[in-house]
């Protein structure tokens, strides 16, 4: 059982899985035996609004950690998302392509987005951050952004 | 016109937010130029303040809502006011079928909005079509005992 911090913020809840590592930018990496899966964050996808398309690096593609894994297209932004890790692309969700609204609804869950085959992953762990200090950057991205409403 | 067979618009009054906008341009085409003796618009807003003309005519004709986000504001209040929800649409929806019409732009759409608005209204006005022949409606306004489809076109996210 997936465990959550959680904040609410104005009139908006955003949740932080506990079992995983993050990026400032808003993705996270979960750990799986040597493979990375990733997805975005609650706060992200909140912020970011409903996803029409996802695009999502195809499986095979090597990447280094802050190359672009993939573009998401919402009602608000086009956003590239960069790769947490280092790697290669074993594994796409296939709802990116006819569902891409289980990042919305799902984020830590369904919604995720690619799994990696991870060439270090204790390396680029080092660059992450957990979820409890993760969770206070995102409060006060929260917090900035709900001033400037 | 016969206002018995009027099937009610109801779009998202998403002001500042380009997916509402497509939704508004979209209900204006359909009830001024596509089908203006078959549909009626219904503000929003009207039925958030409990007007009563705006609640009677969703109350006593059937809706189309078109939602701006997940919120599907526009659908809740049509259910809210009394009203059947005979088919929701959602922009987004719409827009993943129709991905080469990028909308921008709030005030005014760009062309890629404006397009996006145009096929939205196509697929309003299949399902006023749909709807009306579902109730035997004919153009001499007549209508039957059959009642009105209840469809889910489309979806909304919410």
């Amino acid at each position: 059982m997936v465990q959550f911090l959680e904040t609410t913020v104005d009139k908006f809840t955003f949740k932080v899985a506990t079992d995983r590592m993050y990026t400032r930018a808003g993705l996270w990496a979960k750990h799986e035996s040597g493979r990375v899966r990733i997805g975005l964050t609650d706060f992200l996808q909140q912020r970011s609004g409903d996803v029409a398309f996802a695009e999502v690096k195809p499986k095979g593609t090597k990447l280094s950690a802050g190359d672009e894994i993939a573009v998401i297209e919402t009602i608000k932004v086009d956003t590239i998302l960069d790769s947490p890790v280092s790697g290669t692309v074993v594994e796409v969700n296939p709802a990116m392509d006819d569902q891409p609204e289980v990042l919305n609804l799902d984020p830590y869950g369904e919604g995720w987005m690619a799994v990696v085959e991870a060439e270090d992953w204790q390396a680029d762990s080092e660059n992450l951050l957990d979820a409890d200090a993760y969770f206070e950057i995102m409060k006060r991205q929260a917090e900035e952004e709900a001033a400037n409403l | 016109m016969n206002e018995a067979k009027k099937v009610v618009i109801v779009p998202c009054s998403g002001i500042g937010k380009t997916y509402g906008t497509v939704s508004r341009e979209a209900a204006y085409e359909v009830v001024e130029e596509m089908r203006p003796d078959d549909t009626q618009l219904v503000a929003l807003s009207l039925l958030v303040l409990g007007d009563e003309d705006a609640r009677a005519a969703v109350a006593t004709h059937p809706a189309v809502s078109i939602d701006g986000c997940k919120l599907a504001c526009a659908t809740k209040m049509v259910a809210e006011s009394g009203g059947e929800v005979a088919a929701d649409l959602a922009v987004l929806d719409v827009y993943r079928r129709y991905r080469q019409f990028k909308p921008q732009g709030i005030a005014e759409l760009n062309e890629g909005g404006q397009k996006l608005a145009s096929a939205l209204a196509g697929e309003i006005c299949e399902i006023v079509d749909e709807i009306l022949t579902n109730q035997g409606l004919t153009n001499a306004g007549e209508i039957s005992t059959k009642q009105p489809a209840s469809k889910k076109s489309g979806g909304s996210d919410a």
